[in-house]
């Protein structure tokens, strides 16, 4: 009999009493952690910063952005798609997130992670990228830049935040349309990319609206076109590359993510603060100020427009194929 | 002149106003912090505390980032001399010389030069930014791929003169080290090199961990292999001061380290680590006592440590007159600047003169706030030493772990720490430097990311490196220099074996009689 109970008592102790431990948990009770596979100071940085702001006023809780960038952001997300599915730890991935899974197959090499080890919360912007060139270059539309790389095949040079990043993914995906062939120098992120076109060191780069605005009043950059279906409110008078004849388009979108298998209830609280984040006024202020528009979209829209996305990226990167060393 | 001066007028009425002052020292506080703080740098420190700054006016904002930054320069010395453990990366080089005055009891001097040097160094650097950011960051961009490969290829020449051992050997582990740097992704392809299945390793090896490793866990190791435990210091108030001769030996090199920490600085990329080797090596070359270097030369302390910090003002320059993100710290700050709705670029002097200027007053005002910091904090430090070792060596390790996993926040960085640490321990137990394999992790990435860059440029053409006027400057000045260091072969005839260390015992005996 005595037996018994010390048995009962301790398969209590040991097994019921921790599970009932951690439902009286509330989530969160401890610092969020939004990982950014990018370096300060990019895109999906910029973004996560006021989100992580604002959704601490929301959530009374601590949210902390960590920048775990490498290998084109392949560090930062393989680390998310793998850590404890609990909801502290989310992921703020750009648009890159379909393009490295495709990377992976094409090298025969075991994937960092697949997009199926992760779940979407929220799409928070969407960003059609602009073509700029220098302000000094001859070309002031696009149709003379594509006549001029026409006759000088793979001379016309452009920046990119790396290879298979984003930036060049929408240059392939203009050049395909256009028909012509570019020469591609991949820097280490978006911030090089924009210090090399600036320096005269390449003639053109895709670029996030926001941070060539600037050089662009100071005419030291000239827009030549946007990937977006509509005209960049920023730059009324740049044409898109539809309106223009090229069946190109592309975002620069940023999205939030969590790993799959995160409990229900906590992805359901997630997706509550995120629609209350986006809707703060001081985070509203804060993207107008950065230029990025906000094109909040929540988890089952997200996914639709993931997978249409995704198609697209990775028809790009199967199209760029393998890039062999020199001949 | 009087526009500046009236201008300058304008910074320190914003700089002086109660609330930006107290930022700047609050930024100048932390960033002595994070630079004392192994591991932690100045970017870890500034991307903390980034959402904090969203709430000030934007000129706030920034002077309290900018006050992490050059703080963290003069706190990263600290802890490079006394434990030889490296604050933050650019503060390698003073580990060499600034470790072994404190094991020569002259912790005390070490520190205030570093200090004063660093004091030196970010004030007259700021003037440089004042007078000069306009033209000088137009310059700034004309350094592309091939003029990054030219100077990199020159850091690469410095090596030989960054030891005093044998040179094969020295090269031997700067070969080590550049393999090292290979580990990681392919920038130009696309391909995973030597990852084993780590993805961590992707993004290749930090400078952070190794350096740690190398240099702080293999001193411990070595401490406690002795038979006899090292005396525990008792340092005198007299010796914390630094000597007249100690004064007058740090004089020029803190005067060199300003200038080119400055000149390095305003060129894009991770500048203030390249400042400190070339500092270092500098005052190695120009000196008239080359062998005392790694025997506790303060020369080897106050240069890289003033070029470091003059660094940093550099880096501000093609920040603040162009717009342009010149490195991963400057990019947040203009991250920074962007959410307040200022746009950086070439028109902010103009647009916003407040912020420019009072940015500019600010850092004088830093600097000094640092220096009144730092000097009796010289004091404080030095006590640490009075901790006996079984105390403090695995508090130091405690620090070091902490430091090295809160970079990235990655477990692989704190293994490769310890695998560091005793490859650091063999290596220096067979008489091998450990700081040329810093350097060539440090240099491997760029090195081969900028080269390569280049010939994607010129679709393969090696050309590209003569047809560029400040690529081949620096190429024949790289030139120049081996060929000085091999002259003594030649005109005083001495023995190349020895050179390189392969000279055999009657070679020498030999060359002694001669």
């Amino acid at each position: 009999m005595n037996r018994l109970i010390i048995v009962t008592f301790s398969l209590y102790v040991f097994l019921v009493a921790p599970l009932h431990a951690r439902a009286q948990e509330a989530f969160p009770n401890r610092p969020i952690t939004i990982a950014v596979p990018f370096p300060p100071g990019g895109v999906a940085d910029l973004t996560a910063r006021p989100v992580a702001a604002a959704m601490e006023r929301v959530l009374k809780n601590p949210v902390i952005v960590v920048n775990k960038t490498g290998a084109a952001g392949a560090v930062g997300m393989s680390y998310v798609a793998n850590s404890k599915p609990d909801g502290y730890t989310l992921l703020m991935a750009l648009s890159s997130i379909s393009i490295i899974p495709e990377a992976d197959k094409l090298f025969d090499r075991q994937p960092a992670y697949t997009m199926d080890q992760l779940v979407p919360l929220a799409l928070i912007s969407a960003d059609p990228t602009v073509l700029v060139v220098r302000g000094d270059s001859p070309w002031k539309s696009v149709k003379e830049l594509v006549a001029d790389a026409k006759k000088r095949a793979g001379e016309i040079s452009y920046s990119s935040s790396g290879i298979y990043g984003t930036l060049h993914m929408a240059m392939e995906m203009f050049s395909h349309a256009a028909g012509i062939k570019l020469k591609h120098v991949p820097y280490g992120g978006a911030g090089p990319a924009l210090t090399a076109i600036l320096g005269g060191h390449v003639d053109a780069l895709a670029s996030g609206p926001a941070v060539v605005i600037p050089h662009i009043k100071a005419n030291k950059l000239r827009p030549l076109a946007g990937w977006g279906a509509k005209r960049v409110a920023s730059l009324p008078e740049v044409a898109t590359f539809k309106e223009l004849g090229y069946d190109a388009e592309f975002y620069i979108w940023a999205g939030m993510f969590a790993p799959r298998g995160t409990p229900e209830p906590v992805l359901k609280k997630l997706r509550d603060v995120i629609r209350q984040t986006v809707q703060e006024p001081d985070f509203k202020d804060a993207m107008t100020k950065l230029e990025t528009p906000i094109a909040y979209l929540d988890a089952p829209d997200f996914q639709k427009f993931w997978d249409k996305d995704a198609k697209m990226l990775t028809d790009a990167v199967k199209r760029i194929g393998r890039i062999e060393e020199k001949k | 002149m009087l526009e500046t001066l009236q201008n300058l007028y304008l910074g320190f009425s914003v700089a002086l106003s109660p609330a930006a002052f107290l930022y700047a020292v609050v930024g100048c506080v932390i960033g002595t912090i994070v630079g004392v703080l192994p591991g932690i740098g100045p970017l870890a420190g500034i991307s903390l505390l980034l959402p904090a700054s969203f709430g000030m006016d934007a000129t706030s904002a920034i002077i309290l980032l900018a006050g992490i930054y050059y703080g963290a320069m003069y706190g990263g010395s600290t802890t490079s001399i006394l434990m030889r453990i490296p604050g933050e990366a650019a503060s390698v080089m003073t580990c060499i010389d600034g470790y072994e005055m404190t094991r020569k009891g002259r912790a005390g001097p070490a520190l205030a030069i570093a200090a004063v040097g660093s004091y030196i160094a970010g004030t007259v650097s700021v003037v440089g930014l004042m007078l000069l950011a306009p033209p000088l960051a137009a310059f700034a961009l004309r350094f592309g791929p091939p003029e990054y490969t030219a100077l990199l290829l020159l850091g690469l020449l410095v090596l030989a003169y960054m030891t005093g051992g044998s040179i094969s050997k020295s090269l031997a582990m700067a070969a080590l080290g550049l393999l090292l740097g290979m580990i990681g992704i392919d920038p130009m392809t696309g391909f995973f090199r030597f990852h084993y299945g780590i993805v961590e390793l992707g993004d290749g090896i930090g400078v952070v961990p190794v350096a740690v490793g190398l240099f702080g866990l293999s001193e411990i190791l070595l401490t406690a292999g002795q038979e006899t435990p090292p005396k525990v210091m008792q340092p005198r108030l007299a010796d914390l001061l630094p000597s007249r001769e100690e004064w007058r030996d740090s004089t020029w090199p803190i005067a060199r380290g300003t200038v080119l920490g400055f000149l390095i600085g305003i060129i894009p990329g991770s500048a203030h680590i390249i400042a400190s080797f070339v500092s270092y090596a500098v005052e190695r070359r120009v000196s008239k006592h080359p062998e005392r270097f790694g025997q506790g030369a303060i020369e080897g302390v106050a240069g890289p440590e003033s070029a470091n910090n003059s660094a940093t003002s550099g880096a501000f320059v093609p920040m603040l007159a162009l717009g342009v993100p010149s490195g991963p710290i400057p990019a947040v700050m203009l991250a920074a600047l962007m959410v307040h709705g200022i746009s950086p670029g070439p028109l902010l002097i103009q647009q916003q003169p407040e912020l420019f200027w009072g940015f500019i007053a600010s850092m004088y005002i830093g600097n000094v706030v640092l220096l009144i910091l730092n000097l009796p904090l010289v004091g404080l430090f030095v006590n640490i030493l009075r901790v006996p070792y079984p105390l403090l060596y695995p508090a130091i390790l405690v620090f070091c772990v902490l430091g090295v996993y809160a970079v990235n926040s990655s477990v692989v960085d704190v293994w490769i720490m310890i695998v560091m640490g005793a490859l650091g321990y063999l290596l220096r137990k067979f008489d091998f430097e450990t700081a040329p394999i810093v350097l060539g992790v440090v240099l491997a990435p760029m090195l081969e990311m900028s080269f390569r860059q280049s010939l994607a440029m010129s679709s393969g053409n090696y050309a590209i490196f003569i047809h560029r006027p400040i690529a081949v400057f620096m190429l024949g000045a790289g030139l120049f220099l081996v060929l000085l260091s091999l002259l003594p072969i030649f005109t005083r005839r001495v023995n190349w074996r020895r050179l390189l260390g392969l000279a055999t015992n009657s070679d020498l005996e030999k060359e002694d009689n001669r």
